[in-house]
């Protein structure tokens, strides 16, 4: 009968086996405490390398999400300083307006559209900005970048209490000012007829006020 | 196996900046995962669920907004000939209230959403693959600002097979009868 052999299995931390060549010497001096071989940080190395893979995926998608935001913004932000391109544009009840009408004063030029639910935000601060500024030279003017019949957008800018001219937008408008590739996209003339500020998407009321006053030659108070 | 590792993440990375790179350039906010081929029986309607994927950070209006003025978002299929575009189910949108109008409700599509067709091949058509091409209309915005309203061209493919179900109701059309 063969001895029962003994399996001596350990979940514990193991001790380093004899190497087949090293001599095996008993006693503490065999004792060679070396650190636990890279059974884990054999496993971790992969798992900081897909980490850092990961974030630095996120990194670029923001990354390139943000460049072309930018890139937008850029082209818009060449206008800057320059002559605002001169439009005419029809109302929806049928009259025309040019922008070089307005000449003189300082225009609030708002692209917007009825399906665009931040242009529905601002229009009513558009509407107290224009009675408040209106006295001191200030014009706003809408222009619906919409496939909606004239119709549709007269009611809905009186839906809205709208105080200020609305004109029918037109593609190519759009392009000589950037694009617009989002709405609401807001441009401040001021009264040489040159655009000072623009803004693409909806800000608050006061950052509105700020560039109107900018718009108006005004002093305004450092930010 | 650290090689592995490696190649790996530098196929994820590659990967995620072609996304982003398409994402920045494409003009759409919305996407349409790879459909897979539909087998439906001759005569007899079938459903194809169709995958749209919603840019992250983005929304569009469901096939049902709330507002009046608002683009719902909407498939439009062109069918070959002898095959029927049925009833297009559109998911219910989530109600949700944006930083631009804290107060009101939106009835959106953010994230994944899935659109059922139903595809009705005649029964004289004759059985083999058919591509159905068309574009979903949808009008995105995010947290600040709206695009205007755009067509990602859809297509998918059915694969018509002559009648599955009338060989199995009609089993015995032999003449020789087994004892």
């Amino acid at each position: 009968m063969s001895t029962p052999e003994i399996h001596s299995e350990s979940h514990g931390p193991q001790e380093p086996k004899a190497e087949p060549n090293r001599p095996n010497i008993p006693g503490p001096i065999a004792v060679e405490r070396r650190p636990e071989p890279s059974k884990h940080s054999g496993r971790r190395d992969p798992v900081i390398l897909i980490v850092v893979a990961m974030v630095i995926s996120i990194m670029l998608v923001f990354g390139i999400q943000r460049a072309h935001k930018a890139r937008i913004t850029t082209t818009a932000g060449k206008l800057q300083g320059h002559l605002a391109p001169d439009f005419t544009l029809n109302t929806p009840d049928g009259r025309t307006m040019k922008l070089s009408d307005f000449r003189g004063k300082a225009v609030l030029l708002n692209f917007w559209a009825t399906w665009c639910e931040p242009c529905k935000v601002e229009m009513p601060w558009f509407v107290d900005l224009q009675n408040k500024y209106g006295p001191q030279g200030l014009q706003i003017l809408g222009v619906a970048m919409d496939d909606a019949s004239p119709g549709e957008i007269q009611s809905f800018a009186r839906k809205l209490g709208v105080n200020y001219p609305v004109l029918l937008g037109k593609e190519d408008v759009g392009t000589e000012y950037g694009g617009l590739e989002y709405l609401p996209s807001t441009f401040y003339i001021d009264r040489s007829g040159k655009i000072v500020d623009h803004i693409f998407g909806l800000v608050s009321r006061s950052e509105i006020e700020t560039d109107i006053q900018k718009a108006l030659g005004q002093q305004v108070a450092s930010k | 196996m650290k090689l592995r590792t490696i190649a790996a993440c530098a196929a994820l990375l590659v990967s995620t900046a072609a996304m982003a790179q398409e994402l920045a350039h494409s003009p759409h906010r919305v996407s349409l995962e790879p459909p897979e081929i539909t087998t439906i029986d001759r005569g007899h309607p079938g459903t194809v669920e169709l995958q749209f994927r919603v840019a992250r950070g983005f929304h569009i209006n469901s096939n049902q907004p709330k507002q009046e003025y608002l683009k719902k978002t909407e498939l439009h299929l062109d069918a070959p000939t002898d095959i029927v575009i049925g009833r297009i189910t559109y998911p219910d949108g989530e109600d949700r209230s944006f930083p631009f109008a804290p107060n009101d409700k939106l009835n959106v599509y953010s994230g994944d959403f899935a659109v059922d067709v139903v595809v009705r091949p005649l029964s004289t058509v004759l059985p083999t693959k058919y591509a159905v091409h068309g574009y979903l209309k949808y009008q995105a915005c995010d947290n600040a600002a709206c695009y205007p309203p755009k067509q990602l061209p859809v297509s998918f493919e059915v694969k018509i097979v002559k009648d599955r179900t009338q060989h199995r109701r009609n089993p015995a059309q032999s003449p020789h009868v087994h004892s």
